[in-house]
């Protein structure tokens, strides 16, 4: 190793000591994620072992190192505040070339979880699929060849990005990244549900062309060299040792012109962007006077503009749509699971005021009553419904056309309103109550310390709106079972929408006092993120 | 005590004010009358508790003890009257940055009760004073230190306070928008209103007030008319240095070593 190897080797270990030494919550969390990830790398290392004998092995295998090999494509893109020695504008002011500072920096990056992490998974997959002395050869150089394209590629997307990551589009991009996850997941588990049926043998023409692709081709030539193919397995070995070599060529030109050139800071952007002023002055027309329209003015354009509060909405809309539609997809919905559109919608009641930030000042310094308060809390409601009612209608129905039990539609929108109303009670009251911070940088919604708050407020809150709802659960169900109930279900749309409206009125007005009484608390509790 | 305190004019009245922070006294008892109509500099090292005091004054901080009166009405217990008629302009809190510079005077005008039409002229006129004209449409976030200082200061203005309270207006602000800034407050003083501000740089707080109050480690070191706290120091920094006791700190022989000769 030399010298500036074993520098910036050290000085990534001292980065990540120092960062733990930070707190006992932050050195808490690093641990218990190493060790589930340890854990999960042991379980998926000895699952991947016992696929040892199974025919379709190799193209599991090959297609979990390309999602692998995605991941760490994708990774620096959504978080990139995660290595500080990746950040190359920091080490801009010494004098350093670029050849060594890439050796050193790319050496740098396998200290980690994440690389000990892909090792394990690496090393998993070769014994999957290696059989035989040549393969095993093979499977060394593989699995270093392997590991080495994840982790440049990683630095390659990072510094060609580096000037996105650092602007603010960029850093409003990463926070959307909680959103790619939610869906993601959500596809995935629908992909897998559709696999289980159909077998595995449906992948193993997309492994086909994926033992070709580095990383996955590092593998794949394991894979060949176990069948006797030892060209093949040469020429994917060959593969991957090029897709190394033009991923750190292309990093290393990046990393010098980043380090040459003068960055987004000292080229001010000059023009005014002109925005069409019309559509902002039509938002208006259409909403009521006074604080009730200007509050829910500027609740709507953030749930457009702020990409916290964006990636929270989306993700509640998508959720809130995805859960019962795919189930009826499937075959497996109900009805009632289209009350889930209205649930995830009246999170967003939740911790209004640490959606404003410590921006929530300008708020406070207009609330000197509790009627003021009353409005306020009111507008944001309102606002909130002008999305939440139509879309829960919406979803309500397409559920219902899917699942074709037209007779229950009333009853499940009764209960949607229902649901609606308490979760916007809930979230009015803990709003007031137990308000936290929301970091505006990075994937984080609670900011550290207030994690158990966050807890008490949304858990807490969503079992008091479940009780809450209890009396027309309770009434659905009579109606259900009774005899010749079933003829007045209707009724439960009139009664469950009159019940929301009711209990939203009644959280909103014990509300308002605590918020126009806590003030000063609330703007502590939300300027810490 | 100076002679506005006790004939009752008082722009602000604090009496008794503590803040701790765990351990830390943030604000160790403060007693201070703040004469109406005049320009008032509010100066200190950083940490003094500047900002604590401010925060607590304009109500959006609650202090352990003490009381505050701004226009002869207590904040806490009468808030209507104070919020109407003070305008803050805080220091490391945020503003409705996804908002344009023109919505976010929209909003906050509208917010304080003001009618549509009038908010709107105002921000207009506003944004025009401030050389912010060209950036109105721009959302908050994109705006430099000094964009933003000056859309916080027009954000303060809108609804005509009677008294302004400034944490470190100028921090950070570069010359063009500090003399604008100080331009609109010093028309906006001759009127008759108050203005007290916050700020570690004496020079400044020389140049623009006409009264001050010396702050350090929590408590008032000195207040009164400039002349009479500046005393016989050539200048206010120079009495600061003297009121604080940080005098005589000379960096000494120990950076013997630095500049020239051998490296």
């Amino acid at each position: 190793m030399t010298g500036l190897t074993s520098t910036v080797v050290r000085l990534k270990l001292s980065l990540l000591r120092n960062g733990l030494r930070q707190s006992g919550g932050r050195r808490a969390a690093y641990v218990a994620s190493a060790v589930a990830t340890l854990l999960f790398a042991a379980l998926q290392l000895v699952g991947l072992i016992a696929l040892r004998e199974h025919e379709h092995a190799a193209s599991l295998v090959v297609l979990l190192v390309a999602v692998l090999g995605l991941g760490w494509a994708v990774m620096p893109l959504f978080f990139p505040g995660g290595d500080e020695t990746l950040d190359p504008t920091r080490l801009v002011m010494l004098p350093l070339r670029p050849r060594p500072l890439v050796r050193a920096l790319l050496l740098a990056s396998l200290v980690g979880i994440g690389p000990l992490f892909t090792v394990l998974m690496l090393v998993g997959s070769v014994i999957a699929v290696g059989h035989g002395a040549f393969a095993y050869g093979v499977a060394v150089v593989g699995v270093v060849l392997a590991l080495l394209v994840c982790v440049a590629l990683a630095r390659a997307v990072a510094a060609a990005n580096i000037r996105l990551l650092t602007s603010r589009k960029g850093r409003d991009l990463a926070v959307l990244s909680g959103l790619v996850i939610a869906i993601g997941a959500q596809v995935v588990n629908f992909g897998a549900q559709r696999l289980g049926s159909a077998g595995l043998g449906q992948l193993d023409p997309a492994a086909e062309v994926l033992a070709w692709v580095p990383p996955a081709s590092a593998v794949g030539a394991v894979d060949a060299a176990s069948e006797g193919a030892y060209g093949v397995a040469v020429a994917r070995l060959v593969v991957s040792a090029g897709a190394l070599a033009l991923l750190v060529a292309l990093w290393a030109r990046t990393l010098t012109r980043l380090m040459t050139a003068p960055d987004g800071s000292t080229l001010q952007a000059a023009e005014p962007t002109v925005r069409d002023r019309r559509s902002s002055a039509g938002l208006r027309r259409l909403l009521p006077g006074g604080r009730t329209g200007t509050v829910m003015e500027r609740s709507l354009r953030y749930v457009w503009r702020d990409p916290k509060t964006k990636a929270a909405w989306v993700t509640s809309l998508a959720i809130g749509l995805i859960v019962p539609v795919f189930n009826a997809l499937q075959g497996t919905g109900s009805i009632y699971f289209a009350c889930f559109a209205a649930g995830m919608l009246g999170i967003q009641m939740y911790n209004q005021f640490g959606q404003d930030t410590s921006a929530f000042w300008m708020v406070a310094m207009t609330i000197s009553s509790r009627r003021d308060a009353y409005v306020e809390l009111r507008a944001r409601a309102l606002a909130l419904l002008a999305i939440t009612l139509p879309y829960a209608t919406l979803v309500t129905v397409l559920t219902t056309a899917l699942l074709g039990d037209w007779a229950k539609l009333p009853e499940a929108l009764g209960l949607s309103f229902a649901l609606l109303g308490a979760m916007l009670a809930t979230g009015a009251w803990t709003s007031a109550r137990f308000p936290y911070s929301i970091p505006q940088e990075g994937y984080k919604n609670v900011a550290p310390g207030q994690v158990g708050l966050a807890w008490i407020a949304i858990f807490g809150g969503m079992v008091a709106a479940a009780l809450l709802c209890a009396p027309v659960i309770a009434l659905t169900i009579w109606l259900n079972v009774s005899a010749g109930g079933e003829s007045w279900t209707w009724l439960l749309l009139p009664s469950g929408t009159a019940y929301g409206a009711a209990i939203t009125w009644l959280g909103l007005r014990l509300a308002a006092p605590r918020t126009a009484e806590r003030l000063p608390e609330i703007l502590t509790a939300v300027s810490k993120g | 005590m100076t002679s506005e305190a006790v004939t009752g004019a008082a722009a602000v009245r604090v009496r008794g004010l503590w803040k701790r922070f765990g351990q830390q006294v943030a604000v160790a008892g403060i007693d201070l009358d703040l004469p109406a109509g005049k320009f008032i500099g509010l100066v200190g090292p950083n940490g003094a508790g500047k900002t604590t005091t401010l925060s607590m004054v304009t109500g959006l901080l609650r202090p352990d003890q003490g009381a505050v009166e701004v226009v002869g009405h207590d904040v806490w217990r009468d808030p209507v009257e104070v919020k109407a008629r003070i305008g803050v302009l805080p220091e490391g809190l945020r503003l409705f940055e996804r908002l344009s510079g023109r919505e976010l005077l929209g909003y906050s005008g509208r917010l304080r009760g003001l009618p549509g039409a009038e908010v709107d002229k105002r921000a207009t006129q506003l944004l025009d004073v401030l050389d912010l004209a060209g950036a109105q449409h721009k959302l908050v976030v994109d705006y430099s230190t000094g964009m933003r200082k000056k859309i916080g200061l027009a954000a303060a203005l809108l609804h005509n306070p009677e008294v302004l309270f400034l944490d470190e207006p100028f921090e950070g602000v570069d010359p063009v928008s500090a003399q604008t800034i100080r331009g609109v407050l010093e028309r906006y003083t001759a009127s008759g209103a108050t203005v007290v501000f916050s700020s570690h740089v004496m020079e400044l707080v020389e140049s623009l007030c006409d009264w001050v109050a010396v702050m350090a480690a929590g408590r008032i070191r000195a207040h009164g008319p400039l002349e009479e706290v500046r005393g016989t120091a050539p200048s206010l920094q120079q009495a600061f240095l003297e009121l604080v006791g940080a005098q005589g700190r000379d960096a000494g022989s120990d950076l013997d070593w630095l500049g020239g000769g051998a490296r």
